[in-house]
């Protein structure tokens, strides 16, 4: 599967299924500070992500 | 039914949406939480659009460290409540319209009392707690509620209809870390005004709302992006089993 980071970077990951969490540790991301797109759809931590997916992390704008 | 003054302070959007389409702002209340960086195109511009009547809160004084965004206040302003300082600023753009400023803290205590009545809440605050009460409150009282973030050259807009819509803690289920943040101007400026055409089309029901679409803009590589986001059934807000 293929994994963009919020600094646009992109990384191919073994086709096995993960758990986005994994995903998100396994890169250094702080669940709280970012939003995880699949294939286009925004999905929860607890999704698992497949061999074909494209997970797309992108960083949560909090100021106003 | 419009005075011959605002027949001709709104003559060049009465040719997009006719008089009819102008009533509806001029009919409208909307709340505005949050008088910053974001709150200051919204109030500006749903000001001069002709929104009816706008509540506007804000808990801060106006500070020097304000002005490189806050673009409703001026220098003159420093240690006026923004509240009041948006109230002016608003009333001087647009007379004919009723400007209520709200000098405190959005809380879940006051929160019912401040959109009562209200046609829709913006999201202009600059914290995930008090977005997330925002959130409810919409929910609860089925009131459409104009999301909108910024940091850096970034920033993020959603349009949320309760009932219709992923909810905001569908899409952002954490409250990111509190922190003072880096932003330029012109992003919230962006992004705020992104948020005002968002009510404006939503108060005169035309075009298509940023409805399940979570906007992205990222304003380093001029690049906007719209995502699809869905309701997460298992969100304590509006799912399944919701509060």
């Amino acid at each position: 599967m293929q994994v963009i980071l919020p600094d646009k970077s992109r990384h191919t990951l073994p086709q096995d299924p993960q758990d986005i969490r994994g995903i998100l540790l396994k890169f250094g991301c702080n669940p709280t500070s970012v939003i995880v797109i699949r294939n286009g759809i925004v999905v929860p931590e607890d999704f698992t992500a497949r061999e074909d997916d494209e997970i797309r992390i992108i960083s949560v704008s909090h100021g106003g | 039914m419009l005075s011959p003054d605002e027949q001709r302070r709104y003559s060049r959007q009465i040719m997009l949406f006719g008089e009819e389409g102008q009533e509806k702002l001029k009919d409208a209340t909307i709340f505005i939480a949050g008088a910053g960086g974001l709150g200051s195109p919204i109030a500006l511009y749903l000001a001069a659009a002709g929104v009816g009547k706008i509540i506007i809160a804000d808990n801060d004084l106006v500070e020097l460290s304000n002005l490189n965004r806050q673009i409703v206040h001026s220098t003159p302003d420093i240690g006026e409540r923004k509240s009041e300082s948006a109230r002016q600023k608003m009333g001087a753009i647009n007379p004919g319209i009723i400007i209520e400023g709200h000098h405190g803290t959005i809380d879940s205590e006051n929160i019912s009392t401040l959109i009562k009545d209200t046609d829709g809440i913006v999201d202009a605050m600059d914290n995930f707690e008090t977005r997330y009460i925002l959130n409810k409150a919409a929910y609860e009282k089925k009131i459409p509620l104009f999301h909108g973030g910024i940091h850096g050259f970034s920033g993020q807009a959603t349009t949320i209809i309760p009932g219709r819509t992923a909810c905001l803690r569908c899409i952002f289920p954490h409250a990111p870390p509190k922190e003072t943040f880096p932003v330029l101007g012109t992003t919230a400026g962006f992004i705020g005004v992104l948020q005002a055409n968002e009510v404006i089309k939503y108060l005169i029901g035309t075009g298509e709302l940023l409805e399940n679409r979570l906007l992205l803009w990222d304003g380093e590589r001029a690049e906007l992006d719209t995502i699809e986001v869905e309701k997460n059934p298992s969100c304590p807000i509006c799912g399944n089993n919701g509060e």
